[in-house]
C-alpha cells in the first residue's frame, strides 16, 4: 500500500498537468469552469458566457470565445474539450475523430441528475475542492427528508409560465417545505398561467424568476400592479437566473434560501 | 332611411355594454361577478381584484385602443381618399411602435419609463410624427394622394424592418418573440397603469379630428373643391395627421399595431352614416371599440399555451365582413 501512495500521487499530479488546457462547447460547462477552476487552466469557452446576460466577472483576456466549431478548438490544443449533451455535438465528434479528449457532461433535470453531473464533472477534472463540496452539500441536502408541506407556492416566470411536478424548481420548492400550487393543479412540466390565476390561487409566497434586469414584455406579468402586494408583504421570492441555465451552481443555495424563507413566512404567521 | 341607420348606431352602442359585461365574465377563473362588484375597488378579496384590477382595465384598454384605431382608420381613409388606407399605412403604427421599442429595449429602465409615465406615449406620437414627417417629405411639396400612398408603404416597410433589427439587437433574452407582439398587438397583463397613460393622448387625438370634421367632409368632394371651401393651406391636413399620430401612437405605445380594425370597421359602418366622413369618425371609433372588445373575449377564452394574438383574431373577425362588402360591391352597390 504505501509502495502504491506515490504511484498514486504521480497519476494524480499527470492527470493534472494534462489537464492544464480545459475548453468548453457548453454554457453550463463554461460557468463550471469559470466558477470553479482557476482561470488560467481554462482555454476557451462558449461566446454566450462573454454576453452580459451571463457573465458575472470580466473574463480572462487569454480565454477564447469560440461558437461551438471544432475548427476554432483545433488550434488551440486543448486536453480536454467538455460539451453538454445537446448542442455542438458535431464539433465534439469531428474532435473526437481527431484524437482530442472530449468529455460528455450530461444536463440535470432534478436534484438527483445535478448529483450524476457533478459527479461526471469530478470524474474528468480530478480533485477540485469546490465541486467536491458542492457535490456533497447536493448529497446531504438528498438525503434529508422533505420538509413537511406548511405554505404554498407558485412560479410565474416569464411569459406567465409556471413549473409543473416534473421540474427541478418543483423539487426545490417541495423540499423546502412549500406545496406547488401548479403541481397540485396537474401541472406536470410548463404551462401557463394567467394572472387572474395566480390572484384566485392565493399562494402564500409568490415565486418569480431572475434574469429581468433588461426590458421585455415577457416580464409585464410581474410587473402588473396587482401582484404589488405580495412585494408589499415580503412574499416574494427570485429564483436566481442561473437556476435555469446551469442548476449545479445554485440548486444548494436556492434550497437552503427557500427554506429559510418558508421559516420566515412561518413566524410571520 | 337615416332613422334606420341612426337605430343601427345606437344598436351598436347599446352592443357595447353587453360585450363589456361578456368581457368582465370572460376569463381562465371564474368568479362571482355580483358579489366581487359590490365588494367594491378597494377590496382584497380574489374575485374583486381579479374583476377590478385585471379584467376591468383590460376591457376598458380594449374599447379605449379599439376606438383609436377605428377613428384613426376613418380619419385616414378620408383624408387620403384611399379605400385601403389605414394609420399603418403612412409609417404611423410603425414609427410609434418603433420609438416605444428603442425607449423600452435600450433607453430607459421600465421602472423610469413607468415613473415617468408620459415619456411612453410621448415618444411614441413623437415616433408616429417622425414616420408621418418623413412620408410627407418623401412625396413632396403637393403630392397626390397615391404618391403619398407610394411614400408610406415605402416607409412603413422601412421601419418595420429598423423594429425587427432593434429588436434584433436588443438586450433582452425575448427580443425575437417579442417582435410578435409589436407587430401583432396584445393586451395581455395590462392595468389601469397603461389605460391611463393612453387616455389622455388619445382623447387629444379625437379632439384633433373633431376639429377636422368638416375639412373631411369637404374632402369627398375634392382637394380643388375643398381649397375653394376655404380648406386651404396644411393646417387642416396637420390637423388630421395630428390627430392620428396621437391617438394611434398611444394606442400603439400599450397594445402594440393591432391591424385591420382601422382598415375595415370604417368600411363596416360607412353605409350606417351615408358616406359622410364627419360622422365616420364617430361611428368607426364605437365600431373599432366593439371589434375589439369582441376580440379580445375570443383571446381570453381560447386555451392554448400561448395567449392568441390579438391582431390574429381582429383579421379573423373583420376579414369576413370584408368578404361580404366586396362581394356586395361587386354586385353594384356603393363600397
Amino acid at each position: 500500500m504505501k509502495k502504491a501512495f506515490p504511484l498514486v500521487l504521480l497519476l494524480l499530479s499527470i492527470q493534472a498537468t494534462a489537464q492544464n488546457r480545459i475548453a468548453s462547447l457548453n454554457l453550463c460547462t463554461d460557468q463550471l469552469l469559470l466558477n470553479w477552476i482557476a482561470p488560467e487552466r481554462i482555454a476557451s469557452i462558449t461566446w454566450l458566457s462573454a454576453t452580459d446576460q451571463y457573465r458575472k466577472a470580466p473574463l480572462p483576456e487569454h480565454i477564447y470565445l469560440n461558437r461551438g466549431r471544432a475548427e476554432e478548438l483545433l488550434r488551440l490544443d486543448p486536453d480536454l474539450v467538455l460539451v453538454g449533451q445537446y448542442g455542438a455535438q458535431r464539433a465534439a465528434g469531428r474532435l473526437r475523430q481527431l484524437g482530442f479528449e472530449v468529455a460528455d457532461i450530461p444536463d440535470a433535470y432534478s436534484l438527483e441528475q445535478l448529483s450524476e453531473q457533478l459527479q461526471a464533472l469530478e470524474n474528468v477534472l480530478g480533485e477540485n475542492a469546490p465541486l467536491r463540496k458542492q457535490r456533497q452539500l447536493l448529497q446531504k441536502l438528498l438525503a434529508q427528508p422533505p420538509a413537511p408541506e406548511t405554505a404554498s407556492a407558485l412560479i410565474l416566470s416569464a411569459n406567465n409560465i409556471t413549473y409543473g411536478s416534473g421540474m427541478l424548481e418543483h423539487q426545490l420548492l417541495e423540499r423546502a417545505g412549500f406545496e406547488n400550487l401548479a403541481a397540485a393543479d396537474g401541472a406536470e412540466q410548463l404551462r401557463r398561467v394567467s394572472l387572474e390565476e395566480v390572484i384566485a390561487a392565493q399562494p402564500d409566497l409568490l415565486v418569480l424568476y431572475g434574469g429581468d434586469k433588461d426590458f421585455a414584455l415577457a416580464h409585464l406579468a410581474e410587473r402588473h400592479p396587482v401582484l404589488q402586494r405580495y412585494f408589499d408583504s415580503d412574499r416574494v421570492f427570485k429564483l436566481p437566473s442561473e437556476l435555469s441555465f446551469c442548476p449545479a451552481l445554485v440548486a444548494a443555495e436556492v434550497l437552503q434560501q427557500l427554506t429559510e424563507k418558508r421559516k420566515s413566512l412561518a413566524a410571520k404567521q | 332611411m337615416q332613422q334606420n341607420n341612426n337605430l343601427a348606431l345606437g344598436f351598436l352602442a347599446a352592443l357595447l355594454l353587453p360585450a363589456l359585461l361578456a368581457a368582465l365574465m370572460s376569463g381562465p377563473v371564474s368568479i362571482d361577478l355580483g358579489a366581487a362588484l359590490a365588494q367594491g375597488w378597494h377590496s382584497e378579496a380574489g374575485d374583486a381584484v381579479i374583476l377590478w384590477q385585471l379584467r376591468l382595465p383590460r376591457a376598458l384598454l380594449a374599447i379605449l385602443v379599439g376606438a383609436a384605431l377605428g377613428m384613426g382608420g376613418a380619419a385616414m381613409q378620408g383624408m387620403l381618399r384611399n379605400p385601403l388606407a389605414e394609420p399603418a399605412l403612412l409609417g404611423v403604427s410603425s414609427g410609434a411602435a418603433l420609438a416605444a421599442i428603442l425607449l423600452l429595449y435600450y433607453g430607459v429602465s421600465w421602472g423610469l419609463a413607468r415613473e415617468n409615465g408620459w415619456l411612453l406615449p410621448l415618444l411614441a406620437i413623437g415616433g408616429a410624427f417622425c414616420a408621418v414627417g418623413c412620408v410627407w417629405l418623401l412625396a413632396g411639396r403637393g403630392a397626390s394622394a397615391s404618391r403619398l400612398v407610394l411614400a408610406g408603404v415605402a416607409i412603413n416597410a422601412f421601419l418595420s424592418a429598423l423594429m425587427a433589427l432593434a429588436l434584433n439587437y436588443a438586450p433582452s433574452m425575448f427580443a425575437m418573440q417579442e417582435i410578435v407582439f409589436w407587430l401583432l398587438g396584445s393586451l395581455a397583463n395590462r392595468g389601469w397603469d397603461q389605460l391611463l397613460l393612453a387616455l389622455p393622448f388619445i382623447a387629444a387625438g379625437a379632439l384633433l379630428l373633431f376639429c377636422a370634421r368638416n375639412y373631411l367632409r369637404a374632402l369627398s368632394l375634392g382637394e380643388a373643391s375643398a381649397a375653394s371651401l376655404g380648406f386651404r393651406g396644411r393646417r387642416y391636413p396637420l390637423l388630421v395627421l395630428g390627430g392620428i399620430a396621437a391617438s394611434v401612437g398611444a394606442a400603439v405605445a400599450v397594445a402594440g399595431t393591432i391591424g385591420f380594425v382601422g382598415l375595415v370597421v370604417p368600411h363596416l359602418v360607412r353605409p350606417l352614416v351615408r358616406q359622410d366622413p364627419g360622422r365616420l369618425l364617430w361611428a368607426s371609433a364605437l365600431a373599432g371599440a366593439l371589434l375589439l372588445l369582441l376580440a379580445d373575449i375570443l383571446v381570453v377564452n381560447f386555451v392554448g399555451a400561448q395567449e392568441l394574438r390579438i391582431g390574429a383574431v381582429t383579421a379573423f373577425i373583420g376579414a369576413p365582413f370584408f368578404f361580404w362588402l366586396i362581394v356586395s360591391g361587386r354586385r353594384g352597390q356603393a363600397l
